[in-house]
């Protein structure tokens, strides 16, 4: 199957589930979906056998700092735009050349996902490091003591948020 | 006693964090019944080093060096998929030369890694001297490599936008020589692999995993080849040199440890084969192309075939001097599962197998977070270190 | 050779005691050195087993909680004292055996599985896991090689007609190597002693790469020397007891180096050749084929005479 046929198939397959319209890079395709949506979209993939399930990426995206000078603004209650001040997970699939991403969009006070384990069972390491890491919480995922971390490293606290510095100063 | 109303207890046996078996930390409960397996679980991040936050602090420079320790035994690998990434965030191509060598490097990095793995898992088996042969004959490809990079490990061949050494003829005809070498043993390997009765006894019908059960644990590499699935990013989705260099993708029905064997093992002619090749055809030209610090904002998926499978790397920019995310995904973590899938009902005998069996490296699978313990930590100086090791030993 | 040797010289100097200490940890060290060179290795130099052992005897040994302390102390004394006394029966370098009467051949054998029984009992003792593990494939293979190999030894002892070892080496001397007209026994035997001393590739007891150090994981200092010293005993008893028996007696000291050797150099070379048995595949071969072996010896054997 060559790159264009996957895309076509890909596309068809995550047409129902995508916000806006898909971006497209050489071998990436990038579909922004709801967070509902997200066990839906996972079982139209495996369903159709296109492809596995690479990687679970998570993404911060703090509140951009205020420019010096400024006066500082303040992040509003309710998150606006669809980029800042989000955690984002990134659910990478893989067919042949071509990465399909599915891109979930989380706020910081309502940090939760749907897991996908009960679809695809090895999911649940990448899921674990997205929670330990990211403080995204897998609602459903089997197993959640620690897979990464130390049994000693304070709760709530997720190293790979750009507002992590190091312990001393988060403790 | 009355056994019929005791609930049943579980024998578990944990393997880990330190075991002879395992050559890096990783922790396995293996819960057993008699000799029988009736489950299995991990625990992960014994060397977990905080790498991917570690080089969001590095420029974009520093951060290869950094990446590129993220395992002793495929580092090249984890260079080259960052190179590459970032040269495709920054629009940069590296000249043809380049991209070659790199191939070789990997290639001969991948040969020197299998056979590695072909000592590691006739260990685990109890079988030293097919263990100790492999490893002299590693040395050959350890030789090659520092002379051609002047380090065994780390071969800092890449730097962004090329690679730092040439290849001369010198160094071509010590290749080859060793690759003259190995090739007549490998063929004595797989022989042996195939046909030795007490190795074939613990490998032939171990850890059977069939095409579909691969294909749906997501495995990677070898590990999913062994079972018939042909998963192979130099062939998918040709990276580097490998457009000019193809290779063959190398499967097998069985699915189980013997399979992974002659798998391996004959991914070492193909590399063999590919090594000449690029030897013989290496293209004139520029070993890099300059680039400029600040990388261009933007996100790339960049993908590499390690020895142990597909090696995924994320790379984001914000435009600034420094990554702004660098996701690393390893070869070992995907294959984790099929171990945990596959090892019930084996005998406790065959876990080792089993586990070496993926070639699983836990360096690269661990390396998120610096871990300070607790609060009391305190940053000793070198002076005060000393004074301490003086005093403790008086 | 038959020289009378005052008992206490016998019992503490030459052919026990000392003697059998020192000459066991040479067989250690040639056993290792013979392995490491068939695996392309340099291998330990002459005095490492020595060093082992003093080393060992210095350090501070842990005893566990949970364990009986007495059997904790007492099983590697058992142990060697066991292989230590088995070697009085049998022709030790060359030399007639200090002490011999009908049927000691039994004896001898029980004494040697001692070792094991020693070994499967203080792995079961202590509470760790792979201890436990191990003692229970100890003591599995302790009851699937003991009857082959028992079989395989009486064989000579029919040809001969006695069941007193030093008849047996008597009668080896004035005949054709009974390797040559019992090679199945030879090969039954052989193999037996090295799974009784747990070699490789019968040393899934004690396999490092899933059950740590087997039974013998807990042992630190003393108790680990003692067990260490006890195999070389009784690697040495059961090669002068193999070469007495198969390869036409032990008349004097040079022959018992050379046969002794040549043995050491088989068995050394079987050990680097297979790879390590599962517990299942070991029990599996010595019922299906090792006792059938023995067997159809025994009773050709028997209709022979």
């Amino acid at each position: 199957m060559d790159l264009e046929q996957t895309v076509v198939a890909a596309e068809t397959l995550l047409k129902p589930f995508a916000v806006g319209a898909p971006s497209r890079e050489a071998s990436r395709l990038d579909v922004v979906i709801r967070r509902a949506d997200l066990p839906a979209a996972v079982k139209a993939l495996v369903d159709a056998r296109w492809g596995y399930l690479a990687a679970i990426t998570g993404l911060d995206h703090p509140w951009p700092k205020p420019k010096p000078g400024a006066k500082p603004a303040e992040p509003p209650a309710e998150p606006v735009g669809p980029v800042e001040d989000r955690l984002e997970a990134l659910y990478q699939f893989v067919n042949g050349a071509l990465v399909a991403t599915l891109r979930v969009s989380v706020t910081y006070h309502d940090a939760r996902v749907p897991s996908i384990c009960s679809i695809i069972p090895s999911a649940t390491l990448y899921e674990r490091e997205l929670y330990e890491m990211f403080g995204i919480i897998v609602e459903g995922t089997p197993d959640t003591g620690r897979l990464l971390l130390p049994d000693d490293w304070p709760d709530n606290t997720y190293p790979l948020r750009k507002s992590f510095k190091g312990l001393n100063s988060a403790v | 006693m009355d056994t019929q109303q005791e609930p049943r207890k579980t024998f578990v046996v944990p393997i880990g964090p330190q075991h002879p078996a395992l050559k890096e930390p990783g922790h396995f409960e293996i819960t057993v019944d008699g000799e029988i397996v009736t489950a299995a679980t991990v625990r992960l991040g014994y060397v977990h080093r905080g790498i991917e936050k570690g080089v969001e602090q590095q420029n974009w420079t520093q951060a290869m060096y950094m990446l590129e320790r993220i395992c002793g035994i495929c580092s090249h690998v984890h260079a080259t998929a960052y190179a590459l990434g970032v040269e495709a965030l920054a629009g940069v191509q590296a000249p043809p030369r380049a991209q070659a060598i790199r191939v070789l490097v990997a290639e001969l990095e991948r040969v020197h890694s299998h056979l590695l793995w072909l000592g590691v898992a006739a260990h685990e088996g109890g079988f030293d001297t097919l263990f100790m042969y492999s490893w002299r004959d590693r040395e050959m490809i350890m030789d090659v490599l520092e002379g051609l990079t002047g380090n065994r490990v780390n071969y800092s061949c890449n730097v962004l936008g090329g690679v730092k050494f040439d290849v001369d003829d010198t160094h071509a005809d010590a290749i080859r020589r060793a690759i003259d070498f190995l090739e007549p043993r490998t063929h004595h390997y797989l022989k042996v692999v195939t046909t030795d009765e007490t190795l074939i006894g613990r490998t032939r019908n171990v850890g059977t995993m069939t095409s579909l059960e691969a294909e749906t644990l997501g495995t990677v590499g070898p590990t999913a080849r062994a079972s018939g699935v042909p998963r192979d990013i130099r062939v998918d989705a040709p990276y580097a040199a490998y457009p000019d260099f193809p290779v063959k993708t190398i499967t097998a029905t069985a699915g189980d440890l013997e399979a992974k064997f002659v798998v391996r093992i004959q991914e070492l002619f193909e590399s063999y084969r590919v090594i000449r090749e690029i030897l013989d055809k290496l293209p004139a030209g520029d070993l890099a192309v300059r680039m400029k610090p600040r990388i261009p904002p933007g996100e790339t998926v960049s993908r590499v075939e390690a020895p142990r499978g597909e090696l995924f790397y994320f790379l984001k920019s914000a435009g600034g001097l420094n990554p702004d995310r660098v996701k690393v995904r390893t070869p070992s973590l995907c294959n984790w599962g099929s171990v945990l899938a596959t090892a019930p009902g084996h005998k406790l005998a065959d876990v080792p197998m089993l586990i070496a069996g993926i070639d699983p490296c836990f360096s690269c699978n661990d390396r998120l977070v610096t871990v300070r313990r607790r609060s009391t930590a305190e940053t000793w100086t070198w002076a005060k270190l000393r004074q301490y090791g003086i005093e403790y030993y008086r | 050779m038959n020289i009378e040797l005052p008992p206490l010289v016998a019992l503490l100097f030459f052919p026990g005691g000392l003697f059998l200490l020192s000459a066991g940890t040479v067989y250690e060290w040639a056993d290792r050195k013979l392995v490491a060179r068939f695996q392309n290795r340099i291998g330990p130099r002459w005095f490492q087993p020595v060093a082992d052992v003093v080393k060992l005897l210095a350090k501070e040994e842990i005893v566990p909680d949970g364990v009986n302390p007495v059997l904790f102390h007492g099983l590697p004394v058992v142990a060697l004292v066991g292989t230590l006394t088995a070697a009085l029966y049998v022709p030790m370098a060359g030399m007639a055996p200090s002490y011999s009467f009908t049927g000691d051949l039994i004896v001898t054998l029980y004494l040697l599985s001692l070792m094991t029984l020693s070994m499967g009992l203080a792995g079961a003792n202590t509470l760790d896991r792979f201890s436990l593990i191990g003692a229970t494939r100890a003591l599995t293979q302790l009851f699937s090689y003991e009857a082959p190999f028992l079989m395989a030894l009486l064989g000579p002892a029919i040809a001969a007609g006695s069941w007193q070892i030093s008849h047996v080496d008597a009668y080896a001397q004035g005949h054709w190597w009974m390797v040559l007209t019992q090679p199945v026994g030879f090969l039954v035997a052989l193999v037996g002693l090295m799974g009784k001393l747990e070699l490789p590739p019968f040393d899934s007891p004690e396999a490092e790469t899933e059950i740590v150090a087997g039974p013998m994981t807990e042992y630190s200092g003393r108790g680990w020397a003692l067990f260490r010293i006890g195999r070389d005993v009784e690697l040495l008893v059961g090669l002068t007891l193999m070469a007495a028996f198969y390869l036409g007696g032990l008349a004097n000291p040079i022959e018992f180096v050379l046969k002794t050797g040549g043995l050491l150099l088989v068995t050394a070379a079987l050990q680097s050749l297979f790879c390590r048995l599962r517990i299942d595949q070991t029990v599996g071969m010595w019922w299906r084929i090792g006792i059938l072996l023995a067997l159809a010896q025994l009773f050709l054997l028997a209709f022979m005479r």
